[in-house]
């Protein structure tokens, strides 16, 4: 493109290149710049792999937190359908009206199932699992309540159906108190979700972070080129042309520090597992945990990719066109 | 080919450097540009190459109003002016090839015709021979000749050479000057702002004189001395 002279007919001969050979040397230029901001990198190999290995280890966090958000949602998701209505009787209630109390339960359309625990059996139970059997020949009377537990009708297994299904349980006159088994499931939840959002903030946090530093390393390595940029000024180069290189260096940042960001989770978990393993058998569950899958990966590649852009074009936008021919 | 009407430049902080220049230099014209330091040279040429703006008057390169090309445009608008700087202005890191070629590649030849116009480039100025060296490898001479090739690979309608000879022995000075005869003589217009009296006084080409930011003479160089 000539701005000054229409066509070069003065002095030199003109100038042609085609717009289709225009076009194509523009994509082979975007690899030649890319190849040569890569080899760029590779010249100083440490200061890269800082820059690169601080922006995988910021996203390391993040994508670790939210494997075990993930991994507990999943466990959370196995239990909501186990709620079962625990229903305390009264004490001083009659063996008849016990078992009058069971078979009414019994009949409600909300309810799937009913089993009775007496408080014979239960001390029974309890003599043997707790090992206080001599205390407890001691004693004269059996402290233990008769037990129901209800284990609610299809429709009625949500959080929010299962709460409604207790208030109207425990407004019957032979129960004492009624537990539904979903409260602690649901004070884990809330942790869950407070974790979760904890998360988010961090990870929003530690994004920004990422941003900042791709930016700040792009920025000195502009001022590091000011030279070479004011070069390229003088001889014709558009700041498009000038800042192609170090947006390519911040996606290969990112590149890279996406792959570190896999490793290090990785390693991370693993390094977990093995206690994770052992909470699980004390509580009886075949609970593993699930690393990241591919879709996910290519979601955190995405985003150390995307961080690393932003972070280089906000340094390119602002310093490249601050430099000027002197 | 570049027009001053009435030109004149003050600094940021209120330094003066030109006070109501006007001068054309026709098409294919060969002239020089001197004066003390601080006359007022540098500034002229960085009005015509867009890196510096006037306060006053305008600054017309074939026709066109300097003060119409925006922004954006300017990178385009230098690519029809040949730019020799006193100190090179070479990328150390690159060889004499990509340092010569980097004004192709701005301008999106293929490789092929890019080497094509490099290797015809380095010919002109016989530096054929040095394509894969490094400037550092290169004396004082052979440097301003790669700016030189660089400046004219793209074959410009302009050539503009501040103080091209200003670190060259005389004998140096004369065959960079001999070099822009050359293209002086293929139709290129070239203004050459330097303070080497003595090398204006063995030619005779037109020479504008400024003082203090006036141009106090224009015409041959005898007159001027």
């Amino acid at each position: 493109m000539s701005v000054l002279f229409r066509s070069r007919q003065q002095g030199a001969k003109q100038v042609t290149i085609s717009p289709s050979r225009r076009f194509l040397m523009f994509w082979v230029h975007h690899a030649q710049q890319c190849i040569a901001s890569l080899g760029e990198l590779a010249r100083y190999p440490f200061a890269s792999l800082m820059t690169m290995a601080v922006l995988g280890l910021s996203l390391t966090l993040p994508a670790t937190l939210y494997v075990i958000v993930k991994n507990t949602d999943s466990v959370g998701a196995n239990w909501d359908q186990a709620s079962e209505i625990t229903l305390f009787l009264r004490q001083g209630l009659s063996q008849q009206e016990v078992q009058t109390f069971t078979k009414r339960t019994q009949l409600a359309d909300e309810v799937a199932s009913v089993r009775l625990i007496d408080k014979a059996q239960g001390l029974a139970d309890f003599r043997q699992r707790s090992g206080f059997g001599d205390a407890l020949d001691t004693l004269t009377d059996n402290p233990l309540p008769d037990v129901v537990i209800v284990v609610p009708a299809e429709s009625y297994r949500t959080p929010s159906a299962a709460e409604q299904l207790v208030t109207q349980l425990s407004e019957a006159r032979e129960v004492e108190q009624a537990r539904l088994d979903l409260g602690w499931l649901q004070r884990f939840q809330a942790i869950v979700n407070l974790v979760r959002d904890g998360f988010i903030a961090l990870a929003l946090l530690l994004c920004i972070a990422v941003v900042l530093i791709v930016g700040n390393t792009i920025r000195l390595n502009i001022s590091s080129k000011r030279d070479e940029i004011m070069v390229m000024k003088l001889v014709g180069a558009t700041d498009a042309y000038i800042q192609r290189p170090f947006l390519y260096t911040g996606i290969w940042y990112g590149l890279v520090g996406g792959i570190i960001t896999w490793l290090a989770t990785a390693l991370l978990l693993w390094w977990i597992s093995g206690a994770v393993r052992d909470i699980a058998d004390l509580y009886d569950s075949q609970f593993r945990l699930n690393g990241l899958n591919l879709t996910e990966m290519g979601v955190v590649w995405g985003l150390a990719i995307g961080l690393g852009l932003v972070g280089s074009y906000l340094a390119v936008r602002k310093h490249v066109s601050a430099i000027e021919p002197q | 080919m570049i027009k001053f009407e009435q030109v004149s430049k003050v600094y940021p902080g209120g330094f003066q450097a030109l006070k109501n220049v006007s001068f054309a230099i026709e098409p294919g014209e060969m002239a020089f540009l001197t004066g003390h330091s601080g006359a007022g040279k540098s500034t002229v040429l960085k009005l015509i190459s867009l890196m510096e703006r006037p306060t006053a008057g305008r600054v017309l390169i074939n026709n066109h109003d300097l003060k119409r090309i925006d922004r954006k445009e300017i990178a385009y608008a230098r690519r029809d002016i040949g730019m020799i700087f006193q100190d090179h202005r070479l990328l150390m890191d690159r060889t004499v090839f990509d340092n010569v070629a980097l004004p192709l590649m701005i301008e999106g030849y293929s490789l092929a015709e890019a080497r094509k116009r490099v290797h015809a480039a380095l010919e002109k100025v016989g530096l054929s021979d040095k394509v894969r060296h490094y400037p550092q490898m290169l004396s004082g001479g052979e440097q301003q000749r790669v700016g030189i090739a660089r400046a004219v690979v793209n074959k410009p309608p302009l050539l503009l050479a501040d103080e091209p000879t200003g670190n060259l022995d005389p004998k140096l000075s004369s065959e960079i000057i001999k070099l822009f005869e050359d293209f002086n003589r293929v139709g290129v217009s070239v203004l050459i702002a330097t303070h080497d009296l003595g090398l204006i006084a063995r030619m005779r080409y037109r020479t504008l004189t400024l003082k203090e930011g006036r141009m106090i003479n224009d015409g041959l160089a005898e007159e001027a001395l």
